[in-house]
């Protein structure tokens, strides 16, 4: 039976101003009876729509033994349902029930046992694993999604997953989102799970070609080290022990937790008629029953009451990062710190890795080591509020060849930290900074895409409104909020410092 | 239930609501006929003072303004012993301030408007981009313009610049990725303009004359194509550009010559050394331009043979059959002037590279052998005809793409016309497209990775490497010195 709900009263448009310009951001919002939210932008012009689904669910909804999975289900959903990407389900099914059965012999022998069990009893399981997976090819319509897609014109065509969300996208021609409808439901309802175990292979090449990357395993530790109890403290990718033994039972379970429709969100960004859409989500989204409703995560960070140190060595370039604990979004220090940042900041990594070009080289700390005593290579901070716990992180790179070290700057980051703590910062530039970021949510607004995503993940934490309150917050920064919160936070016992230093190997 | 529906019905949406019975499986679905006529060039295009072409377009949505100024001018250009130069001028034009104001004064007052100035260099097309709001636009404008016409390259400003670009040498082997895409260029390319590279006594001798110099001989209005789109009024801004351009001159100039034949490369294998999990590959040769008629036979080609992500045979096979891999496929690569490059990729662990290659080669032959299937065909085609319109998503994007056909000497016409030259590939043409452009023959295999495990290979496809042809061990070079790194 499906549901009507009175759509018209449920259908909000808000048009936001800021700045006293003539900005409008024109969002419809409706939700549908099983708790999917929708939200549109009707933007006419170009019949494109840009198609993104959101869930609240990252790899900070991990634990220990399942590290990585949120990632790795992302992966999974385009492997086909009950639905794509199979000839014959009943077949395919039996032939999967087989696959699980000799791979839970083998992870027990494997993983179960010290010292990695019986090789001799593996390999004639492995052998019919093999097997299997023969049988099972004839019946497999191979990213059947994917091609359906591209077939009708899908760019943008994507999935990513963070801490906090997992997305998956598409932009397609205006007379075709129902197709995006269909599909993104089925995924969410017939999830399937199909060659499980070669995708994981992909994931872990996916690790591997991140672990390649000078510098990605230090910073790993530095993230652990930061958090010792938030589920923060854990790259999305997962470790690889977790990669190895998740099982399909894992992902299945995974799933029904958190790929439900109250747990996600449909942002529509283009040239549409939003009555249209509605009636389409209701077809397809609506057809979902509700399930259980998801807690949020239960660890945040406990006080660190001791100063952290790290340091390490490696084939990446020497380089400094102080680290420090901050609250999540939403807190009143969240406007000052962001401020803070931007005043400090935004020199050293905007325009790539020196942070080449115009409007990159101003920021405070930039022009102190990198343009006058001519001490770093680049220097820079960075506010990520995040949505349970934050952090605030300086870094920098000496300059070599003037025989500075990252201790050198150590130093001259915490004179400045001190200095801000007593002085602040100047009326000018606070009144730049709050220009910049304001002007920067605008920039934001222009590409469909950036707009889609930035609506739909903040809609999944506060609601899609706080994209604006988060700018009115900053418009109210006074330079002693700005002070009070560098007091409260810029101290030892909340930091982290991470000292790396290259060494080229073998 | 019936109290909604009824509301529904008084509102008149059955009509909307009847249009959508759920339907199963994607070829159950009807889609209403969709019109698309791109924006017409001739409509946005412009010629300012000076000589000065541009692509204007309002778009009133958001209080912005974009506007870009793409020339002739990059990399390509620099002289032999001048190295560098496009990439020391690309950091300093800003940086190195005007007649009237110094780089930090330029870069404070845009911070503080919250706007963006940018300039970057690449090959052959420099471009200086800035986005403000357009209650700002006048300051903007005068900002963008005084840099263009009357940089000055200030001394401290320049040496900064290079002490930081040596720098980005000392890190330029860390990343795998980007050394394979520099030695592959070099290999393909030979000792050419396209593939010099700077070195640390290359831009140590570069000097703020040498700066002023390619200024001098780039940056006229002649020589560059304007993109504007935003909020604002396209006859007050032509007045008001013509007004700022005034002064500014063009001088003849004559573009340069290069070598447009490339030596022969040996295929074979590549080798680098690198103590890394994984081998970082680039199989293939020398493409086409894409100017050439062929183009679209080989936009289609390619899609199918790896191009098309996971539509394609070797994502398809390599990733998705056997797990090998995150990243694999197959690239065409477009440069203004030349042939382009062509390659097979992957990154795979050690002990499967040889496997991963081996994949990937037979599917270079596969395409050539036999017509790809009407469903690939279809899958291809169909997604360059549906997806054209993307590029005229925002207005941004639109004047850009016109300024950059202009730039380049394209037709503008182009996009007009391409869907029907997308319609008129064929499988027997795709086919044709495959065999004048993949040569297995011809394909040199660069490899980055760790020799031992690579050359053992594993179960599947055990080595040595030389079952792809002779085996040539590649010295990694040292970027700051252009000298092969000694080997501790």
């Amino acid at each position: 039976m499906k549901r009507f709900p009175s759509l018209v009263c449920l259908l909000l448009a808000a048009a936001v101003c800021a700045g006293g310009s003539s900005l409008s951001l024109d969002v419809r919002e409706h939700v549908l009876s099983n708790g999917m939210k929708i939200l549109m932008v009707p933007k006419p012009g170009v019949p494109r729509v840009v198609c993104h689904v959101y869930y609240k669910v990252g790899s900070i909804n991990e634990r220990p033994g399942i590290t990585g999975i949120a990632h790795l289900f992302e992966h999974m959903m385009f492997k086909g349902t009950r639905v794509m990407g199979v000839t014959d389900f009943g077949k395919n099914d039996a032939i999967n029930r087989k696959i699980d059965e000799v791979m839970d012999k083998i992870y027990r022998e494997r993983y179960w046992k010290r010292g990695g069990g019986d090789e001799d009893k593996i390999a004639p399981w492995r052998k019919e694993y093999e097997e299997l997976v023969k049988a099972e090819k004839p019946l497999i319509v191979k990213d059947d999604l994917w091609t359906v897609y591209m077939k009708n014109g899908g760019t943008g065509l994507n999935a990513s997953t963070g801490n906090e969300t997992t997305g998956y996208y598409v932009t397609l021609p205006s007379n075709k989102v129902e197709l995006q409808m269909l599909l993104e439901s089925d995924r969410m309802m017939n999830a399937y799970f199909r060659e499980f175990y070669s995708e994981k292979d992909v994931v872990m090449e996916e690790r591997r070609l991140s672990e390649n990357r000078p510098g990605f395993l230090f910073g790993e530790q530095v993230t652990a080290a930061f958090y010792a109890a938030s589920p923060y403290s854990w790259q999305v990718l997962g470790w690889m022990d977790d990669l190895k033994k998740i099982t399909r039972a894992d992902i299945r379970e995974f799933h029904d937790r958190y790929y439900v429709p109250n747990n996600c969100v449909a942002v529509y960004v283009g040239a549409f008629d939003p009555k249209r859409i509605l009636a389409l989500a209701e077809t397809y989204f609506g057809r979902i029953p509700r399930a259980a409703d998801v807690e949020p995560i239960r660890t945040l960070e406990p006080p660190q009451a001791a100063e952290k140190r790290l340091s390490g060595e490696g084939p990446a370039p020497t380089n400094l990062q102080i680290m420090f604990h901050t609250p999540p979004e939403g807190h009143p220090d969240t406007a000052p710190l962001q401020v803070l940042s931007t005043v400090l900041g935004s020199g050293g990594f905007g325009g790539g890795f020196m942070g080449r070009g115009g409007g990159g080289g101003s920021g405070r700390l930039w022009k102190l080591l990198v343009r006058d005593k001519q001490s770093a290579v680049n220097a820079s901070a960075f506010s990520r509020p995040q949505w349970y716990v934050g952090a605030f992180q300086f870094s920098a790179m000496p300059r070599l060849d003037k025989g500075v070290s990252p201790e050198d700057l150590e130093k001259e980051i915490w004179a400045e930290i001190e200095k801000i703590k007593k002085e602040g910062v100047t009326p000018e530039e606070l009144q730049a900074a709050k220009n910049r970021r304001e002007s920067n949510f605008l920039r934001g607004l222009q590409s469909p895409m950036g707009l889609t995503a930035s609506l739909g993940r903040a809609e999944l934490n506060r609601g899609w409104r706080s994209l604006i309150t988060d700018i009115e917050d900053i418009r109210k920064v006074t330079n002693d909020d700005i002070k009070r919160a560098a007091a409260v936070y810029f101290v030892k016992d909340n930091s982290l410092t991470a000292v790396y230093k290259r060494k080229m190997g073998r | 239930m019936k109290k909604t529906l009824a509301l529904v019905l008084a509102l008149g949406w059955i009509t909307v609501l009847s249009g959508y019975g759920q339907v199963e499986k994607p070829s159950d679905l009807k889609f209403p006929e969709l019109k698309y006529d791109p924006p017409d060039p001739k409509a946005l295009r412009t010629v300012f003072a000076g000589g000065l072409r541009g692509y204007v377009q309002e778009d009133r949505s958001l209080p912005l303004v974009n506007i870009s100024a793409a020339f002739d001018f990059g990399s390509l250009y620099d002289s032999a012993d001048k190295a560098g130069l496009a990439e020391l001028l690309s950091a300093s034009l800003i940086k190195g301030g005007t007649g009237s104001r110094t780089g930090t004064e330029i870069e404070d007052r845009l911070d503080f408007l919250g706007g963006s100035l940018s300039f970057n260099a690449g090959e052959r097309i420099a471009t200086l981009s800035l986005t403000v709001r357009s209650q700002d636009l006048d300051e903007g404008l005068a900002l963008f313009f005084d840099v263009l016409r009357d940089p000055r390259f200030r001394e401290d400003a320049v040496a900064l610049e290079k002490a930081r670009l040596v720098e980005g040498l000392r890190q330029a082997n860390d990343q795998p990725a980007a050394v394979l895409a520099r030695e592959y260029e070099r290999l393909l390319y030979g000792d050419h303009p396209l593939t010099r590279q700077a070195t640390r006594k290359s831009y140590e001798g570069l000097t703020v004359a040498d700066l002023k110099a390619a200024h001098g001989r780039f940056f006229s209005p002649r020589n560059a194509v304007l993109a504007a789109s935003g909020d604002f009024d396209r006859t007050a801004l032509k007045r008001k550009i013509d007004r700022l351009i005034g002064p500014w001159k063009s001088r003849p100039s004559v573009p340069p010559e290069f070598p447009g034949s490339f030596p022969p490369v040996e295929p074979g294998v590549y080798f680098i050394q690198r103590p890394i999990s994984q081998g970082y590959i680039s199989l293939g040769h020398l493409g086409l331009e894409d100017t050439h008629p062929d183009f679209y036979a080989v936009q289609v080609m390619n899609f199918i043979l790896g191009g098309g992500s996971f539509t394609s045979r070797i994502t398809t096979k390599v990733r998705s059959d056997e797990g090998l891999a995150y990243n694999t496929g197959s690239r065409f690569t477009y440069r203004w002037g030349f042939p382009g490059t062509f390659s097979g990729y992957v990154q795979t662990k050690s002990s499967t590279v040889a496997y991963a290659v081996s994949l990937i080669l037979k599917e270079f032959e596969r395409i050539r052998a036999e017509l790809v299937t009407e469903e690939e065909m279809e899958t291809a085609v169909n997604y360059y005809l549906e997806s054209f319109s993307e590029v005229f998503q925002t207005a941004q994007t639109t004047t850009s793409s016109f300024a950059n056909l202009e730039l380049t000497g394209k037709p503008l016409d182009y996009y007009a016309r391409y869907r029907d030259r997308i319609k008129a590939v064929t499988r027997e043409k795709v086919l044709e497209a495959a065999r004048k452009y993949i040569r297995p023959d011809k394909t040199a295999i660069m490899i980055i990775g760790d020799w031992e495990p690579c050359n053992q290979g594993g179960e599947k496809y055990p080595g040595p490497l030389e079952k792809f042809g002779p085996v040539r061990r590649v010295p990694l070079l040292d970027p700051l010195t252009g000298d092969p790194v000694k080997t501790p």
